[in-house]
């Protein structure tokens, strides 16, 4: 899959997770630059990146997501 | 050996001597000098427990190297349950073992039994709580790629003995401590006279708002059943704010007396009344192990039932607690005050409130009344949750709950359990404290004056100083050293 599509469908459960959409896709975007981005949202959005990418993640998969950029990695490692 | 002691101060003044004059040559003879007086200060505390605590910190050593030397994740994973079981278990064994062994044959005689038991008796090694987590950590982490396992004994033992927080804490990462061990620290002056600072407010939280509060708080908790409902609430109310003064007071002078080593720990709380919803005010208090919680219990529980969604996160978030309740120790008191933390985070995650972390009064000096009305009314919330905390067991706890809002109680208030002087006095110096914490709020600690012109600065010390010769009590122990 296309970096941008995969951008684009995390983009997506961003905002249906966190209700806004003030925040800019990048590969340096962190969850702390996005408002409401916490520890415990963090596994709604994952979960929902999960159903939407029809992945699994591994709980040493969470330590490796540092960014946006890690991210989109992980994914595309998946599928 | 505690921090406000005279012999502590005989101690230090010594070490900081030669750390910065004889041993300052470079890092390693500074980890000797630290490593020497740490095992010292431990070996004066409780020398018994100082083979335990060489043992654990040599073999935690060998299990970090491990963990990364092994090829295969599965013998990873092996080195890791071993480390997860020598310290979980040293745990348990000193701090839980009588808890447990009372429970089970309790449990038995409920099917039929009769058998009756003898509890051990165990001392408990100190601070165990505090550094079996730090090591916890630390395994977890190697294992999970987060950091690199140290390669340098010397700077490991530093790592989990350095005395300034050996017996209560901060629970210390290595990804923060370890990185300045490894340098040389250099004396700087604005570092060492802000740990002066810090101390100061430390001091003068225990030994003035602490213990103030615990001579209205003690004869109020110690005689509850034969109280007026007003009475025991006042005694809840100033029972909250000594537990912040005690423990927070703790810290800062634990934080202030490693500056002068030049070596920063993490900040333990950051005024934490000053939040409006209860999962800031976890944010903000005793963050080195709701931090140390999240990361390692939170954060693998809410992962693995991310299915269940909200369902999940509450169950994750229930039992997170109640172990955050039960670490401090093995009373049912201290699991239902777990408990119902927990449970105050339920509205929260089905709101979505979660989410949003408040800054208050943001750009302004002064809360908005609907600030203050939320402050008051959470502070209202834990104080009355931390009778759980001070009581013997959860039965007078509930009653002393229970007795506070009871309309026709028939007990009249009785004006002799707490003078109106101690009241009036605690109360006036309880408005200074807190009014310097809000201003204060957003700085790296809760006396961070060095902005202040000279005259406030000196105005302000001598303001403390005499606060302390007129007012300070001779201080009994700090709460968490039983931890």
């Amino acid at each position: 899959m296309e970096i941008n599509i995969i951008k684009e469908k995390i983009n997506h459960v961003l905002i249906s997770v966190l209700g806004h959409n003030n925040f800019e896709m990048h590969d340096e975007l962190t969850a702390n630059d996005v408002d409401g981005w916490d520890s415990l949202s963090h596994m709604i959005i994952l979960t929902n990146i999960e159903e939407t990418f029809n992945i699994k993640f591994k709980l040493r998969d969470l330590n490796k997501l540092k960014n946006m950029g890690s991210l989109v990695s992980v994914i595309q490692s998946k599928i | 050996m505690i921090f406000n002691s005279l012999s502590f101060v005989y101690f230090i003044i010594p070490i900081l001597f030669l750390y910065w004059y004889v041993f300052n040559k470079n890092k390693i003879s500074q980890n000797i000098l630290l490593l020497i007086s740490s095992l010292f200060f431990y070996a004066f505390a409780d020398w018994r427990f100082l083979f335990l605590l060489i043992t654990s910190i040599l073999l935690n050593y060998y299990l970090g190297l491990n963990i990364r030397n092994a090829k295969k994740e599965k013998i990873q994973k092996r080195f890791l349950y071993l480390g997860l079981i020598f310290n979980i278990g040293l745990l348990i064994y000193f701090k839980y073992f009588n808890f447990f062994y009372e429970g089970f044959v309790q449990l038995l005689n409920i099917f039929g039994g009769s058998s009756s038991y003898n509890t051990l008796t165990i001392l408990i090694p100190l601070g165990i709580s505090f550094f079996t987590f730090q090591t916890l950590g630390y395994l977890i982490d190697v294992y999970n790629e987060e950091i690199e396992p140290s390669n340098n004994i010397l700077e490991f033992s530093v790592f989990v003995s350095y005395f300034p927080k050996i017996l209560s804490g901060p629970i210390e990462r290595a990804s923060k401590m370890m990185p300045q061990l490894q340098e040389k620290r250099n004396l700087s002056y604005n570092i060492f006279v802000d740990g002066l600072r810090q101390i100061l407010w430390g001091l003068f939280a225990k030994i003035v708002i602490a213990e103030n509060c615990a001579v209205i708080v003690d004869p109020i908790f110690n005689n509850y059943e034969n109280e007026a409902g007003v009475t025991l609430l006042i005694g809840a109310l100033f029972y909250a704010v000594q537990l912040y003064a005690d423990f927070s007071g703790y810290s800062n002078m634990a934080i202030g007396i490693s500056k002068l080593f030049g070596i920063q720990l993490m900040r333990n709380f950051s005024t934490p009344f000053f939040s409006t919803n209860i999962s800031d005010y976890w944010r903000k208090w005793h963050i080195s192990l709701t931090t140390w919680m999240m990361d390692f219990v939170f954060t693998p529980l809410s992962f693995s039932l991310r299915s269940y969604k909200k369902k999940g996160l509450v169950i994750s978030i229930v039992s997170t607690f109640i172990l955050v309740g039960f670490w401090h120790g093995p009373n049912w008191t201290f699991i239902v005050y777990g408990l119902f933390h927990g449970l105050y985070f339920i509205p929260l995650v089905y709101s979505g409130k979660m989410n949003t972390s408040q800054v208050l009064s943001k750009g302004r000096n002064f809360p908005t009344l609907k600030e203050l009305i939320s402050m008051a009314a959470l502070f209202l919330l834990i104080a009355l949750t931390d009778v759980f905390f001070r009581s013997d067991n959860i039965i007078g706890a509930f009653e002393y709950i229970i007795n506070i809002f009871k309309i026709n109680n028939t007990i009249s208030y009785n004006s002799e359990i707490i003078s109106s002087g101690q009241l009036i006095k605690t109360t006036g110096i309880l408005v200074f404290f807190f009014i310097i914490e809000w201003i204060n709020k957003n700085k790296t600690h809760d006396f961070q004056i060095d902005s202040y012109n000279k005259y406030l600065r000196w105005s302000l010390y001598y303001l403390i100083f005499v606060l302390i010769i007129n007012f300070s009590k001779s201080s009994q122990n700090f709460i968490y050293l039983k931890f």
